[in-house]
């Protein structure tokens, strides 16, 4: 492969570090120049440590749940393709092109109290705007494509000729989709349930109209660092901001990795057989 | 474990692929499903190994309608083109496979295992991956998959394909002699006819989703039902609109045969082309072997007759 | 499939049929507000120039990851992913405060179509980039080689060959990074000051309705924002495979 010029290359580097590079390290430099003690107890702050503890539970059921759910979609469409999953297979991208505003707008039309599903859901005794599950719901919407958009592709470049051997050996579907199927999709599920992750942490325009941004009940972190900078507490919010930095820092290695692998997997099986 | 196979159909929406099919595979044989790609053959090997749904007709191995059964209770070994190796198991644990569904004792498994891979020989390499293994060592391992289970019935797609013609015509005789050994009852789906006529016991030919014609490969070859295995089978030319082998045409003297003048003579070592064109524009090639071809000495331009040898 | 329905359609179709719960005249009206024309033509502006932009960075960031080998260069690759995980309210209150009243570069955006655009570049960055890189890297040189055998100049192949080849890839991501743009919120909201009339975005409009209690106005002018983006993907599909089919 030929080089790209050499100014080309600099005034990428130039150019990304500018406009990424920088306002991540003056984030960093932000939060933790006061030290510390300073940043302990702004996270120890009771809106914010609520924050905290709401976001991380979101997550953990959240998470799980789109991740089961795009993988059976990803099955589904490419494995048994009919009118019906060809139809998901088109909206499954949709959420991608909403805005998060109308997002939450949406779900409030549908689900508030006076609201379409709201109403008989009321009645019995289930709440979902303004508070947990409405926040849920807000991402799952958002990030519902990030596993399937990753599967989809590589289930139909794997082809099935793996999972009918396995069934005329005498396996049973669960057992072909545990010791079969589940391998070859690893690494690329792992780089989807990171980006999920990324998704439901760093959501902000849907919750804020979900949960009614109540502080200290219905307040994710993310909205928590708004309401901080609202309220003229910019150092408060500069500490939560670097956390979920922090965590989409993480993610971006994992992210990376998950690439490197899954490459690896790919290369193996392009060398053809002798 | 025989094979009978009742008036089976398959249709995509409106295209139909096989059409009324019926046979019956006698156990122990191997039978070669032989035709051209797009024949319907791959489709109908997964039909009867149940990877594939039916549109009608039935199947029943040795006495037992399966037609209904999942593909997994029907005690099958199948092989693909691409050998659809386990790439994230160890060559071992693909050959336990399906001893491991089976909940074989691990101490049975290990025996069973350690056996089939010696059979295929590749004992020395049951802790590679399949990533490691050429395509012949895939094959085999595929095989010894498939056999470990010690399935009623074989079914090979298309086993050679993908081989190096060296390997391949190794590993075609190799899977012969192991199919007589153990008597499995085989089929195997091929579109190279001399695969088919060098391994089979017998040949059932097919031809957009119906059989042709059914026979030993001798007699498909010698007796040939319709132009269509004629020329399928071997190579065609014809005289007269009939379709003929090359090595029955006879060079005479004009006036003993249709009368042409050979417009070219190719030397491919042990035989040599003669091709005639005739009166009325059409050819004929003639195929003499490089003795009789050094004896009668035919050149470009010369006029001759051709007629249809007859065996005395 | 009823996960879908569940999450996805219900809310949709509430959403639709709020906006109309006056009929099409009232619809129509809150939809056309000024204030919403305002916001609609301020984010349509900054996401059609934040797209461009980034068509033209991507394209140049993407020939250097997929061309090149540099200390250093797994880090940039990182760096390009950053805006894509990174939550957006984090990026709007760091551009808020890098680019505002007391910067400490001397630059101060806020309250102004400049840093609306900044921030919608920064969020869009991975779109353009990601769409490009694939076809890049796995782009066959041999019909540029065939044209340096004809005597062209690297600009005159770059023009005639490369660009061709890659531009439907472009168009994708641009298309992509124009509806982010489109319903960007966290992340422009703060720089923006969110001055009605002069400096509101489309998404920041929406909100202030649905928070002031006018779910039905909120709902027409969502309807009439999806309905631009719908248009405007549409005409971008249909030229990206124009483009490919010209080749």
């Amino acid at each position: 492969m030929q080089r790209s010029p050499l100014w080309l290359r600099y005034a990428v580097i130039a150019w990304v570090f500018t406009l990424v590079g920088v306002p991540l390290i003056f984030l960093f430099d932000k939060a933790g120049a006061p030290g510390w003690s300073a940043i302990w107890s702004a996270l120890h702050n009771s809106a914010t440590d609520h924050a905290i503890g709401l976001t991380f539970r979101v997550a953990l059921v959240a998470v799980p749940l789109n991740t089961i759910v795009g993988i059976g979609a990803a099955l589904w469409i490419v494995r048994h393709p009919s009118r019906l999953s060809q139809l998901v297979d088109r909206i499954i991208d949709v959420p991608l092109a909403i805005s998060p505003i109308i997002i939450g707008l949406m779900l409030e039309l549908a689900y508030a109290h006076t609201g379409w599903l709201g109403r008989p859901l009321a009645a019995l005794g289930i709440k979902i705007i303004f508070s947990f599950p409405g926040i849920v719901m807000a991402c799952l919407f958002v990030s519902l494509p990030m596993v399937s958009r990753q599967l989809i592709p590589l289930l139909r470049e794997i082809g099935n000729n793996q999972e009918l051997t396995a069934s005329s050996l005498g396996a049973g579907p669960i057992r072909i989709f545990m010791t079969i199927t589940l391998r070859s999709i690893m690494w690329a599920t792992a780089y989807g349930v990171s980006l999920t992750l990324a998704r439901v942490l760093g959501e902000y325009g849907a919750v804020l109209i979900v949960s009614g941004n109540i502080t200290g009940v219905t307040q994710t972190l993310t909205l928590d660092i708004g309401n901080n900078f609202d309220n003229y507490n910019a150092y408060q919010g500069f500490v939560g901001a670097s956390v979920l930095a922090t965590t989409s820092v993480v993610i971006l290695l994992i992210l990376g990795l998950a690439r490197h692998r899954e490459r690896k997997r790919h290369e193996h099986l392009a060398r053809a057989p002798r | 474990m025989s094979i009978s196979l009742e008036h089976l159909v398959k249709s995509y929406g409106n295209d139909t692929v096989i059409r009324d099919f019926s046979d019956v595979v006698p156990d122990g044989s191997l039978t070669a499903l032989l035709g051209p790609s797009g024949s319907g053959k791959s489709t109908l090997l997964k039909m009867i190994a149940g990877l594939e749904s039916l549109d009608g007709g039935r199947i029943v191995l040795h006495g037992r309608d399966v037609t209904n059964v999942p593909a997994r209770h029907r005690n099958i070994g199948f092989c693909f083109q691409d050998y659809a190796p386990f790439y994230q198991l160890s060559v071992f644990e693909n050959v336990a496979y399906g001893l491991r569904v089976r909940k074989m004792p691990k101490d049975q498994i290990a025996r069973e295992v350690e056996e089939m891979l010696r059979l295929v020989r590749l004992d020395a390499f049951a802790d590679r991956f399949p990533r490691q293994l050429s395509g012949g060592q895939r094959q085999r391992m595929a095989l010894a998959r498939a056999l470990a289970i010690k399935p009623d019935v074989l079914l090979l797609d298309e086993p050679f394909a993908a081989l190096d013609a060296q390997v391949g015509a190794e590993l075609r005789l190799w899977v012969r002699s192991l199919q007589r050994e153990l008597g499995i009852t085989t089929i195997l789906v091929t579109h190279n006819q001399s695969e088919a006529m060098e391994v089979a016991d017998r040949v059932v030919i097919m031809n957009n989703g119906q059989i042709e014609q059914v026979g030993v490969p001798a007699e498909v070859y010698d007796r040939p039902s319709s132009d269509f295995v004629h020329s399928f089978l071997g190579p065609t030319t014809y005289l007269e609109g009939r379709p003929l082998r090359p090595h029955d045409v006879e060079l005479v003297s004009v006036t003993d045969g249709q009368s042409g003048i050979i417009t070219d003579v190719i030397r491919l070592g042990f035989e040599v082309r003669v091709v005639v064109t005739l009166a009325d524009g059409s050819s004929v090639w003639a195929q003499l072997t490089h003795d009789d071809a050094q004896y009668r000495n035919p050149s470009i331009g010369e006029s001759v007759g051709v007629r249809r040898r007859v065996v005395r | 499939m009823s996960f879908y329905s569940l999450i996805v359609l219900i809310p949709l179709a509430a959403l639709v049929s709020s906006a109309f719960t006056n009929g099409w005249g009232a619809f129509w009206r809150a939809a056309t507000q000024v204030e919403a024309l305002d916001a609609y033509e301020l984010t349509i502006g900054c996401a059609v120039l934040g797209a461009l932009i980034n068509a033209v960075s991507g394209l140049g960031i993407a020939w250097v990851l997929a061309r090149d080998a540099f200390w250093g260069k797994a880090v940039l690759n990182a760096l390009i992913d950053l805006p894509f995980a990174l939550p957006t309210v984090v990026a709007g209150v760091t551009f808020y405060t890098l680019y505002g009243p007391h910067s400490p570069v001397h630059l101060t955006l806020t309250g102004t179509w400049v840093g609306i655009t900044v921030a919608v570049v920064f969020v869009t960055l991975p779109f353009s980039v990601r769409s490009v890189q694939p076809v890049i890297e796995t782009m066959s040189f041999t019909a540029e080689a065939a044209a340096a055998t004809l005597g062209a100049s690297n600009t005159r192949i770059f023009r005639t060959i490369t660009l061709p080849t890659l531009l439907p890839a472009i168009v994708t991501g641009a298309g992509l990074a124009f509806a982010r743009a489109m319903g960007e919120y966290g992340s422009v909201v703060f720089i923006s000051n969110n001055l009605p009339f002069k400096t509101q975005v489309a998404s920041s409009y929406i909100y202030s309705l649905s928070s002031a209690g006018d779910n039905i106005g909120a709902a027409a002018a969502a309807v009439m924002m999806m309905v631009i983006a719908l248009v405007a993907l549409t005409g971008i599909s249909v030229a990206s495979r124009r483009l490919a089919k010209g080749l």
